[in-house]
């Protein structure tokens, strides 16, 4: 229990001058009133029962008193998630408000526009994606490539040039040449069909899919002052997550059984180096779940990622991607400072 | 007006009544799903100062009182591991005057706790240190130890304090003494039997493979002959506290044990916190968005992460309890969807 103003006194000017003001003694007495009784050793314990078999009473104040907590806590639990409701639907509407009044109209220069302002954008953003109810019903593949496309685009208009999708499953993996063609169409929709940067679609272990008359950085002037030629998308699932670094534990445990490194040859750079090959670290993570939940994204690469995760929003929006990089833009970052 | 309400909240029946409010709300959490692993990045004590014209390391003090509040509500709901992200090895790049400070009231408050052995053994906690122990200055460290010592015998809780630490530092420890585990030769029983017999059966059986793997190392007499000292030195770089390494298996006598066997578990065996629950829920005050490199690892699934707005030394019971109402709810929505719970309802 928290220490009344009196005690809290005392223990401060104790704690201001390094604890030399109070004996230990004294702390003790100090601390003794707040603490719960010693934990019943077999014997307090069979003293105990022969004290509540004298004096019934304490059974039945035991006994109420449960019962309290058992009504409370059914109460709590009434008002909480009536609470939630109406949380959630508050939420819902504004948000869905919001989107139709500041829709972008599938025109980048209005997605430009709105992130001018923001003094600070990231270079690499991730989000997680869910398959619709675990990718039972058909069509939930085309869902989340459409989503796909969609983010892309977003990012493109936004100049963010580097996009990492995480899906758990890895559907998107397979069949990676059609998902080019679907976001290149995508984009071509929104940019113009000459205007539209060039995309590259990868994912860890397989070939970079580029656009097939691609050769090299193309220079195009003044077609998008703000927009980025080249937007690359990564695709990683949850085999990129732990099983990586398992995977990176076997490579280092064969090598050291060939004698080809000795443990301590094994650093935090060493292991880095070899894990950015599956990802760099995204500067901003977005989650479109109502609440952060990571899926089993990889843990090496989210050590200082920004997390947005609006509140209650169940599914991609244009309004999440926009708030989480005004977020982005107003974090500050002093790493260990 | 300030004064007056600080006068009506100080005033003994009101703080009877809280007293009491705490109590209920505590008793009444207890009825549903209990978290059974609680971390709590402690940011914001030096942010708070700053507003409150203070000095930092005042600020950390009232941080200290934030957490011993913490760590109560969190025993008496019945958690069982609380972990606190007490220093970052990027600390270390402060101010040294703060540094030294919080060095010092790391030492201060170990001492203390060491006095006052018995009154601890109340809450049934043990205390363990997780990260770099090489980073631990040394006048700090004998206190660590102690208090470390007293407290090992307690059962019914946990509080992992991270000091020096960061997650990649963890990672790369965990990955660290598993090729260590897959790569150490074989142990010999633990037996009457010779040792010479031993290292000249193993050293008949290296030179047999030598033509299949000819990079290996050179002298195998050193790994054979000192087996002690080789499983002594692969704990230095451990943690004293996480698990020594899992009895190696006896059957495969002179060969090493197949990398193919390593899984994620493998790997989760030989983190700081390998014999704690999964983390359930992540606290992070001060409003920043980020893990900072605190339990990367943990929070890759099923954790359920929390950013919240206050600064630390101001959390108490009231911004804890949505935290914990609001997993309760989710904890059953999920039993709803037709899910198994994971979690048993605790006594």
């Amino acid at each position: 229990m928290p220490f009344s103003a009196k005690d809290t006194t005392v223990y401060r000017a104790d704690a201001q001058v390094d604890g030399k003001l109070l004996k230990a003694q004294q702390r003790e007495e100090l601390a003794k009133r707040y603490l719960p009784s010693p934990p019943s050793s077999p014997d307090a314990r069979r003293k105990r029962s022969n004290a509540t078999s004298e004096t019934s009473r304490f059974g039945v104040r035991k006994l109420l008193r449960q019962q309290l907590y058992a009504l409370s806590y059914a109460l709590i639990h009434i008002i909480f998630s009536f609470y939630i409701r109406v949380r959630i639907a508050y939420h819902t509407v504004s948000l869905g408000i919001v989107s139709i009044l500041k829709y972008h109209h599938r025109t980048p220069e209005y997605i430009q526009r709105d992130v001018q302002s923001l003094p600070k954008k990231p270079k690499h953003v991730s989000v997680i994606l869910t398959l619709e109810d675990g990718g039972k019903r058909g069509d939930a593949k085309d869902r989340l490539l459409n989503e796909v496309a969609e983010i892309t685009a977003w990012c493109a208009s936004a100049g963010i040039s580097l996009l990492t999708v995480y899906e758990k499953t890895g559907v998107l993996k397979d069949k990676m040449e059609r998902e080019h063609r679907e976001i290149s169409k995508r984009l071509q929709d929104w940019f113009g069909r000459y205007q539209a940067p060039d995309l590259h679609l990868h994912s860890p272990n397989m070939r970079v899919i580029s656009p097939s008359n691609y050769r090299g950085p193309k220079l195009r002037h003044g077609a998008m002052p703000a927009g980025v030629q080249a937007v690359g998308v990564n695709f990683i699932s949850c085999e990129d997550g732990r099983e990586s670094v398992v995977d990176l534990t076997r490579v280092l445990t064969d090598m050291s059984q060939r004698g080809k490194i000795s443990v301590n040859d094994i650093t935090t750079d060493v292991i880095d180096e070899e894990l950015r090959q599956v990802l760099n670290e995204p500067d901003l993570l977005i989650s479109f779940s109502p609440y952060v939940d990571l899926q089993g994204f990889p843990p090496w690469q989210i050590r200082l990622t920004e997390i947005y995760c609006q509140e209650d929003n169940q599914g991609v929006g244009y309004q999440v991607f926009l708030n989480a990089l005004r977020k982005y833009s107003s974090a500050t970052f002093k790493l260990g400072k | 007006m300030a004064d007056l309400s600080r006068w009506l909240l100080t005033s003994p029946p009101v703080e009877w009544a809280l007293k009491g409010a705490r109590e209920l709300l505590i008793g009444t959490l207890r009825q549903g799903p209990i978290p059974q692993h609680v971390a709590f990045e402690m940011d914001g004590n030096r942010r708070f100062a700053k507003n409150h014209h203070m000095e930092a390391i005042e600020g950390h003090n009232l941080g200290f009182e934030a957490l011993a509040r913490v760590l109560e509500i969190c025993y008496k709901c019945g958690v069982k591991v609380v972990t606190v992200y007490a220093f970052s090895i990027e600390n270390f790049n402060r101010p040294k005057s703060e540094v030294g400070g919080l060095m010092k009231m790391a030492k201060i408050k170990l001492e203390q706790l060491c006095q006052h052995g018995a009154l601890l053994d109340r809450y049934g906690a043990c205390i363990r240190v997780l990260g770099e122990r090489d980073l631990i200055p040394p006048d700090v460290l004998p206190y660590v130890d102690r208090a470390v010592e007293m407290t090992k015998h307690n059962k019914n809780a946990v509080l992992n304090i991270c000091f020096p630490y960061t997650s990649r530092a963890e990672m790369t420890a965990a990955i660290k003494a598993t090729v260590e585990e897959f790569s150490a030769p074989p142990t010999p029983p633990a037996t009457p039997f010779s040792q010479a017999r031993i290292t000249q059966k193993i050293k008949s059986n290296q030179l047999k493979r030598t033509d299949s793997v000819p990079s290996r190392d050179p002298s195998p007499d050193p790994h054979a002959r000192s087996d002690v000292d080789d499983s002594v030195s692969s704990t230095t770089t451990l943690n004293p506290d996480s698990p020594r390494h899992t009895p190696k298996d006896k059957a495969q006598v002179n060969e090493y044990k197949d990398k193919e066997t390593i899984t994620a578990e493998t790997v989760t065996g030989h983190m700081y916190t390998a014999d704690c629950p999964p983390l359930d829920i992540f606290v992070r005050t001060s409003g920043v968005r980020r893990l900072s490199d605190f339990m990367l690892w943990q929070c890759h699934e099923d954790a359920h992460i929390f950013f919240l707005n206050c600064f630390w030394p101001e959390f108490d019971l009231w911004h804890f309890v949505p935290v914990l109402l609001e997993w309760q709810w989710r904890q059953k929505q999920m039993g709803r969807e037709a899910r198994p719970g994971r979690r048993v309802k605790a006594e």
